[in-house]
This record gives C-alpha cells, sequence and structure tokens, in this order.
C-alpha cells in the first residue's frame, strides 16, 4: 500500500515541540516530506531528527512566524529543496500568562496576534502560489483551539485571535475553493509543554479538563491530534473545506 | 416607560446607516446617547435624536486612540449627566469593506483591517469597562453574519469580525460578575457596504425578506438586549438577518 501522502511535501510551524510535533511527525509517517518550521533550532534539529531516525524524510529550517521574510524564505527554501509545497500547516503560537481584558495592552496584544493571525496571513500568502499550483493537493491548515470558538476567561486575548484563524480559513477556503485547494482549523487539547505550564501553575485544571472530557484523557499531539491533520492534509479529506475540526476528546460540542 | 429611560448609551460608527439606525432606536426607546467617532460627521445624527426628543451629544474621537476613547466616554458620562452604561460599538476600518484577492492583500492593508479593527474594539471595551465596572452594563458588538459564514475576497474583515466576536465572548466571561454583558449582534452583510447579498453566503432565501432596516427591525432587538429583560442573556451572538444564517 503507498503511503498517502508519500510523494507530497509540507511545511509545519511551530514543530519543534507540542502538537507542531505531532503533526510533523504523523505527516512524516504516511510519507510526506516534512519542514520542520521552528523558531529555535534546538528544538525544530531534534525534531527532524527524529523524523529521519524512524525512516521520514524531515529537515528543519529556522523561522520566526512573525516575520514576513522569515516565512517567505522557508517557502522558497522549501521548494528549492523539495520541487513543491502541497501542505501548509501553521500551528506556531505564543500566547502569555493569564490576564484581565482590562488591563491588555500593546505589548500583549501584539504578542498573541503576531503569531497566531499574522502567523496565518504570511504562511496563507506566500504558500498560496504553491498551492494553487498543487491544485487539488494543495491544503492550508490552521492549528487553532476550542477557545477560539467558546471564548476564554483566563486568555481572554487568546479567543479572537484563534477565532480570526478560523475565519480567514472559511474566507480563503471560499477563495480557494476553484483551484481544488482546501483551507481548514484542527481546534486541539493535547499533551504540549504549553499544557504541562498551565496544569502546574493550576493543579485542579488537568481533573477540571478530564472531567469534563467524554474521552476522560488529554490527547496525544501525534496520534490524537497528527492523525486527524493528515486526514485534512491527504486525498481522503479533499472535500472537506471552511471547517474546524475540534479535537479535543468530546469536551466542546458547539453544533 | 421606555425601556431605556434614564440610560447613558455610546455608540461608535453612527456616521454609517447601521450605526445611524442603531442610536436611533436607542434614543426613541429612551436612551441619551453620545456618538463617539468623527463629530462632523454625526452631527446630522445628533440632529435627528434632537428632533425626537432623545439627548445627544457627539464626541470627536478617533477610535486609534485608546486613551482618548476612554476620555471620550467619560465626556459623555459628564455631559449626558450618568455613568454610560450601556454601549453599542459599530465602527469599522473603511478599507475591511473592499473585497481584494487574498494574494494581493499587502502588509499595511492587513495592519489596518485586523489590527485597526482590533485595537479599536479593544479600546472600547475598556473605555466600556472603565465606566461599568462596579455599577455593571451592557455591551454590544455589531458583527455582520459574514465573519461567521465567510467571504471571498474579504478575508482581512472576517477575521476582524470574527475577532471581535470572541472578543465579546471572553469579555462576557471575564466580566459577568462585574455585572456587564457582552453580546454581539449579526446582521445581514447587505447592511455593510461590501457589495455581498444574503443569498451570495446561503442557498437559502432570507426566511423572512431581507435585509431588514436597521433601525426598526434591527433597532428592537439591540434595545432588547441593552435592556432589563436580557439580563441573562450575555456571550451570545444574535443573528438578525431576517433568517439566512442559521448557526449553530
Amino acid at each position: 500500500m503507498t503511503a498517502p501522502l508519500a510523494g507530497r511535501t509540507a511545511v509545519v510551524t511551530g514543530a519543534g515541540q507540542g502538537v507542531g510535533e505531532g503533526i510533523a511527525a504523523a505527516l512524516a509517517t504516511r510519507g510526506a516530506n516534512v519542514v520542520v518550521a521552528a523558531r529555535r533550532a534546538e528544538t525544530g534539529e531534534p525534531a527532524a531528527a527524529a523524523i529521519r531516525d524512524r525512516g521520514g524524510e524531515a529537515c528543519c529550517l529556522v523561522t520566526d512566524v512573525t516575520r514576513g521574510g522569515d516565512v517567505q524564505r522557508c517557502v522558497t527554501e522549501t521548494v528549492a529543496r523539495y520541487g513543491a509545497l502541497e501542505i501548509m500547516v501553521h500551528n506556531a503560537f505564543h500566547g502569555g500568562r493569564p490576564h484581565r481584558l482590562e488591563d491588555v495592552d500593546d505589548a500583549l496584544w501584539a504578542t498573541n496576534s503576531r503569531t497566531a493571525v499574522w502567523g496565518s496571513y504570511y504562511c496563507a500568502r506566500f504558500a498560496a502560489p504553491h498551492l494553487r499550483a498543487a491544485g487539488t493537493r494543495g491544503r492550508l491548515l490552521l492549528v487553532t483551539s476550542p477557545a477560539g470558538v467558546e471564548g476564554s476567561v483566563n486568555l481572554p486575548i487568546y479567543s479572537p485571535v484563534k477565532a480570526a484563524q478560523r475565519a480567514l480559513a472559511k474566507s480563503l477556503a471560499r477563495e480557494w475553493g476553484r483551484h481544488g485547494v482546501t483551507v481548514n482549523c484542527v481546534a486541539p487539547v493535547a499533551e504540549t509543554p504549553a499544557l504541562t505550564t498551565a496544569f502546574a501553575a493550576n493543579p485542579v485544571l488537568r481533573e477540571r479538563l478530564e472531567a469534563r472530557t467524554a474521552l476522560g484523557r488529554v490527547g496525544d499531539a501525534e496520534r490524537d491530534i497528527g492523525a486527524v491533520a493528515a486526514f485534512l492534509a491527504g486525498d481522503d479529506g479533499g472535500y472537506i473545506t471552511g471547517q474546524t475540526v475540534v479535537c479535543d476528546g468530546g469536551s466542546f460540542m458547539g453544533l | 416607560m421606555p425601556a431605556l429611560a434614564g440610560r447613558v448609551a455610546v455608540v461608535t460608527g453612527a456616521d454609517q446607516p447601521l450605526g445611524r439606525g442603531l442610536a436611533l432606536a436607542l434614543g426613541t426607546a429612551g436612551a441619551a446617547v453620545g456618538l463617539v467617532g468623527a463629530a462632523r460627521a454625526l452631527a446630522a445624527v445628533t440632529a435627528e435624536l434632537d428632533a425626537r426628543g432623545a439627548r445627544a451629544t457627539a464626541v470627536d474621537t478617533a477610535l486609534s486612540d485608546a486613551a482618548g476613547v476612554t476620555t471620550a466616554f467619560a465626556t459623555v458620562a459628564d455631559e449626558l449627566g450618568a455613568p454610560v452604561c450601556v454601549v453599542v460599538h459599530t465602527a469599522m476600518e473603511p478599507a475591511a469593506f473592499d473585497p481584494m484577492p487574498f494574494e494581493e492583500v499587502d502588509d499595511d492593508r492587513f495592519d489596518a483591517i485586523w489590527e485597526g479593527t482590533m485595537h479599536a474594539a479593544l479600546a472600547v471595551l475598556q473605555a466600556s469597562f472603565a465606566q461599568m465596572r462596579g455599577r455593571g452594563g451592557q455591551i454590544l458588538l455589531v458583527t455582520p453574519t459574514v465573519g461567521m459564514s465567510g467571504v471571498p475576497g474579504l478575508a482581512p474583515y472576517a477575521a476582524a469580525l470574527e475577532g471581535q466576536r470572541l472578543l465579546a465572548k471572553s469579555a462576557a466571561r471575564q466580566w459577568g460578575p462585574d455585572g456587564i454583558r457582552v453580546n454581539c449582534l449579526a446582521p445581514a452583510p447587505e447592511q455593510v457596504p461590501i457589495g455581498v447579498r444574503s443569498v451570495d453566503v446561503s442557498l437559502a432565501p432570507a426566511a423572512l425578506g431581507g435585509p431588514g432596516d436597521a433601525e426598526h427591525d434591527l433597532g428592537p432587538v439591540a434595545v432588547f438586549l441593552a435592556g432589563d429583560d436580557a439580563h441573562f442573556v450575555t456571550g451570545a451572538t444574535i443573528g438578525v438577518d431576517g433568517g439566512v444564517w442559521m448557526a449553530p
């Protein structure tokens, strides 16, 4: 059986750790050439090496998604190395500590907005010609959050930037559908360094999260989230566009 | 007694038909109305409110100036004699309304639409909180349904709409204990100058006909959300588009 993503090339931002690393590994396992786009080589290089150790094809390109020039260079180098770019996954995010909305200042806003929204904009813009060239194999996948649907009491700025990604996905799905390109979001809850930090700061959080999750556990970045991303990235997910797939074990059930 | 008698409201974007209609509805329902924005463009609406016996004032402010917005709300409270307890935010960066293929959107344009809209919304929310803290109040963000439906050529506008809608949900969750309710009103796309019709985003026509009149069709819903009968409604998005976009 041919691997479902064999011969396709993916860029995954924020792939040095957490959900991004899981998605990168899942895509590589299914045959894709994967560019681990990480802000820091210290995380990106080991993530790429781990994929190669498992027999996959991967390389790390140091990329700060808040810089358009970085994203443009990452896309250019990806195409130079692998010949095409079919799958663009924007996962990188840097937010901040819990905050009060009345205290939000420009710096906190910018931290959230630059990685989530500007990162999406740059990834979409610079990948666009290559996705269009890929036609029905072209995929843009944005990693959002259930908080971008239901709001957040502790991270009020996190919700709007994650919602904006969902809105970009819907509008771009309508705009690029004529080329066969799909644009979707996944909204995961998974074991990540960020969640570990949140659990450490709030000892009852894990218990609360698991109690309100139908499947009773926090997801695994590669097996639970990466697999869904890979499905959307492949031919089997080709008729799904403009959607947000919530992969949270059955916590938020919005529709 | 009118539903909003004795209340002081702020409306942004009243220089546009949507904001104007909602301002007239609030004034007719008894509110004293402060119009915040470019005062010269607001004089006609102030005069209309005066003609209906509603107290009104216009305060000249750029919504891009957060400190200025807080000051403008305080000025409205001073001029109209009580703290602002109702805020209806309809203003939108004009560039957001012009369709353009996404590949042609550059950094300056994306910045104007996304950052401009979100900074204005954040400034309006923070200025509202300064007025409502310890007293309670009602905030209404107007977010046309195209943010939820998606629309080709207007991705940055849609992102800014959904950003505002989720900002409202977060504010609702965080400020509920302060007695502050935050909701969204979602009108038909025809209510904003983007050249999109309801039939462009849905196979079905508007169940009630459309797209409705800002003052007489949307206004009563805004008055309801701003009034006491909606005291248990927060974080909600109420679609008021005549029955096109029905979600969830």
